[in-house]
C-alpha cells in the first residue's frame, strides 16, 4: 500500500454564497504524481492555493507527514516543503539566476552553496543562455521554465502546478511538459491542475477530479 | 525693480563661500534629510500594512492620512509649538526653537506623503509578488521586503516627494524653529526674512539652491528609475 503523506480532510470553502468544497477529502502519496481536472471555476486552483497556504479555508485539517494542523492556521514550516507555481508565474525584477536563488536565500543558504544548485536548476530547465537576463523580460515559455527551475531547486516534497501550459505556444508547451514529466519522475509529489490532454495522458499520472464540491478519483 | 544686479550678487554670494549662507543651506539639508531618515522606515511599513492587511476602519484611516496631505503646515507647526512650549506636555524636552523641533515638524509633514505614496505603490503591485515570495519560503517580513523591492520606484517616489515637501516648507519651520540665525534658519525661512528686509540677492541665491535641489531630486528619481520606472 502506498503511504499518503499529505491528507486533507473536512475541507470547507466558500466564496460568498457559492460553496466550492463541502467536507472534501484529498490525499497524496509520497513521490506520486497527480493531475487534477474539473470544470472551469470548480475550485482546482483554490484547492492548490489552500494546500500552499495562500488562501484560507473555513474548515479543514491538513496532515503532512504525520503532523496535523488546521488549514485555517497554516503552519509556516510547511512553506518550506510545499511550493506552488502560479498559472502565469511571477518572476521578480532581478536576473534569472537571482530568481532561481530566491528560495535558497530566504532559507539562509550561503552563497557558495546556492551557486552550484542554481546553476544545476537553470541547466535542468534548459535556460542557461538566460542566466543573467532580466527575468521580467522573458517570453511566456521561458518564464514558465524559470518558474519550474525556481521551484525545483528548493527540492519541495509537494509541488503544486496550476495550469502550467495555459496560454503557451506549441514549442513552449512541449518544453514545459518535458520538464513536468521529469519533475513527475522525481522525488517530490507533483499535483498539476489542468485541462491539457498532453499532461493528463502523461504516463504515471494519477487522475483526480473536482466534482460536486468533492475531490474524486 | 532691477533683477539683474541682485541675481549677479546672489551668484557671487554662493560661489564666494559665504559662511552664513552655507550654514542656512546646511541647516535645511540636515533637518530635511535627518527627518526623512527617521520617518521613512516606519511610514513605508505603515503604508505597506494599510495596503496589505485588511482591518476594520482601514478606509477611514486611508481617508484621514490622505487628508493630512493637504493639512496646512503652519497648523502642524502650531500644534507642535503648543506641545513643545514650556507649558506644553512635552515642554520638559526643551526642544522648541532648536533644529530638533524642526525635524519633528518635518517628520509629521513627511509622514502622510510617505504613507500615501507607499500605499498606492503597494496596492498597484501584482498580488503574485507577495504570494510568490511566500510560497518560495519567505516569512511575512521578507515577503513584504520583496514586495517593496518590486515597487521600489513607487517607494523612491514617496521618499523624494517627502523630501521635496519638507525642504521647501516654511510655516512649520518658522513656528517651531524660530528662524534663529546660525541655528534654525533654513532656506525657506531665510528667503522669507531676506525678502522682507529687501535683501533680494540672498533671497535669490537661496531660491536658486532650492530650485537646484528640486530639479536634482527629480533628475535623481528619473535616473534611478531608468527604463524600469517606465514599464
Amino acid at each position: 500500500m502506498i503511504e499518503s503523506f499529505v491528507v486533507l480532510t473536512g475541507l470547507h470553502k466558500r466564496y460568498g454564497a457559492r460553496v466550492l468544497f463541502e467536507d472534501a477529502r484529498v490525499q497524496f502519496a509520497r513521490g506520486a504524481s497527480y493531475v487534477l481536472t474539473g470544470d472551469n471555476g470548480c475550485g482546482k486552483t483554490t484547492l492548490l492555493r489552500m494546500l500552499a497556504g495562500l488562501e484560507p479555508a473555513e474548515a479543514g485539517v491538513l496532515r503532512f507527514d504525520g503532523v496535523e494542523a488546521p488549514l485555517a492556521r497554516y503552519p509556516e514550516a510547511l512553506r518550506r516543503s510545499i511550493v506552488y507555481v502560479h498559472q502565469h508565474p511571477y518572476l521578480f525584477h532581478t536576473t534569472v539566476a537571482d530568481n532561481v536563488a530566491y528560495g535558497l536565500r530566504v532559507r539562509g543558504l550561503p552563497r557558495a552553496q546556492c551557486v552550484p544548485r542554481v546553476r544545476d536548476a537553470i541547466a535542468w530547465a534548459g535556460v542557461e543562455h538566460l542566466t543573467g537576463a532580466r527575468a521580467h523580460k522573458l517570453s511566456g515559455g521561458e518564464t514558465q521554465r524559470v518558474a519550474l527551475a525556481r521551484a525545483r531547486v528548493l527540492e519541495p516534497r509537494l509541488l503544486l502546478l496550476d495550469e502550467p501550459t495555459a496560454s503557451l505556444d506549441a514549442a513552449a508547451k512541449r518544453h514545459a511538459i518535458e520538464l513536468i514529466e521529469r519533475l513527475a519522475g522525481g522525488i517530490a509529489s507533483v499535483v498539476v491542475a489542468c485541462h491539457d490532454r498532453d499532461i493528463i495522458d502523461l504516463p504515471g499520472m494519477i487522475r483526480l477530479r473536482v466534482e460536486d464540491r468533492r475531490v474524486v478519483a | 525693480m532691477d533683477l539683474l544686479e541682485p541675481t549677479r550678487e546672489a551668484f557671487r554670494l554662493l560661489f564666494s563661500g559665504d559662511a552664513a549662507l552655507w550654514q542656512i543651506i546646511w541647516t535645511s539639508l540636515y533637518c530635511s534629510l535627518l527627518a526623512l531618515a527617521l520617518i521613512a522606515p516606519p511610514s513605508i511599513a505603515l503604508g505597506f500594512l494599510i495596503a496589505k492587511v485588511p482591518f476594520r476602519g482601514r478606509r477611514t484611516l486611508v481617508v484621514a492620512v490622505q487628508a493630512l496631505l493637504s493639512f496646512p503646515t503652519v497648523v502642524i507647526g502650531l500644534v507642535i509649538y503648543m506641545l513643545l512650549s514650556r507649558q506644553g506636555p512635552l515642554g520638559f524636552l526643551k526642544l522648541l526653537f532648536t533644529p530638533e523641533a524642526i525635524i519633528v515638524g518635518y517628520m509629521v509633514i513627511a509622514l502622510p506623503v510617505l504613507v500615501v505614496f507607499t500605499l498606492s505603490a503597494v496596492q498597484g503591485a501584482d498580488p503574485r509578488v507577495y504570494e510568490t515570495a511566500r510560497t518560495l519560503g519567505a516569512g511575512r517580513l521578507r515577503a513584504a521586503w520583496t514586495t517593496l523591492a518590486e515597487v521600489r520606484f513607487g517607494v523612491m517616489a514617496a521618499v523624494f516627494n517627502g523630501f521635496g515637501r519638507v525642504v521647501s516648507e516654511v510655516g512649520c519651520a518658522i513656528m517651531v524653529g524660530g528662524n534663529i540665525a546660525g541655528l534654525t534658519r533654513n532656506i525657506p525661512t531665510a528667503i522669507a526674512l531676506e525678502t522682507s528686509k529687501g535683501e533680494f540677492a540672498r533671497g535669490i541665491a537661496l531660491g536658486f539652491v532650492l530650485i537646484v535641489l528640486a530639479l536634482g531630486i527629480n533628475a535623481a528619481l528619473a535616473l534611478l528609475q531608468g527604463e524600469g520606472g517606465m514599464e
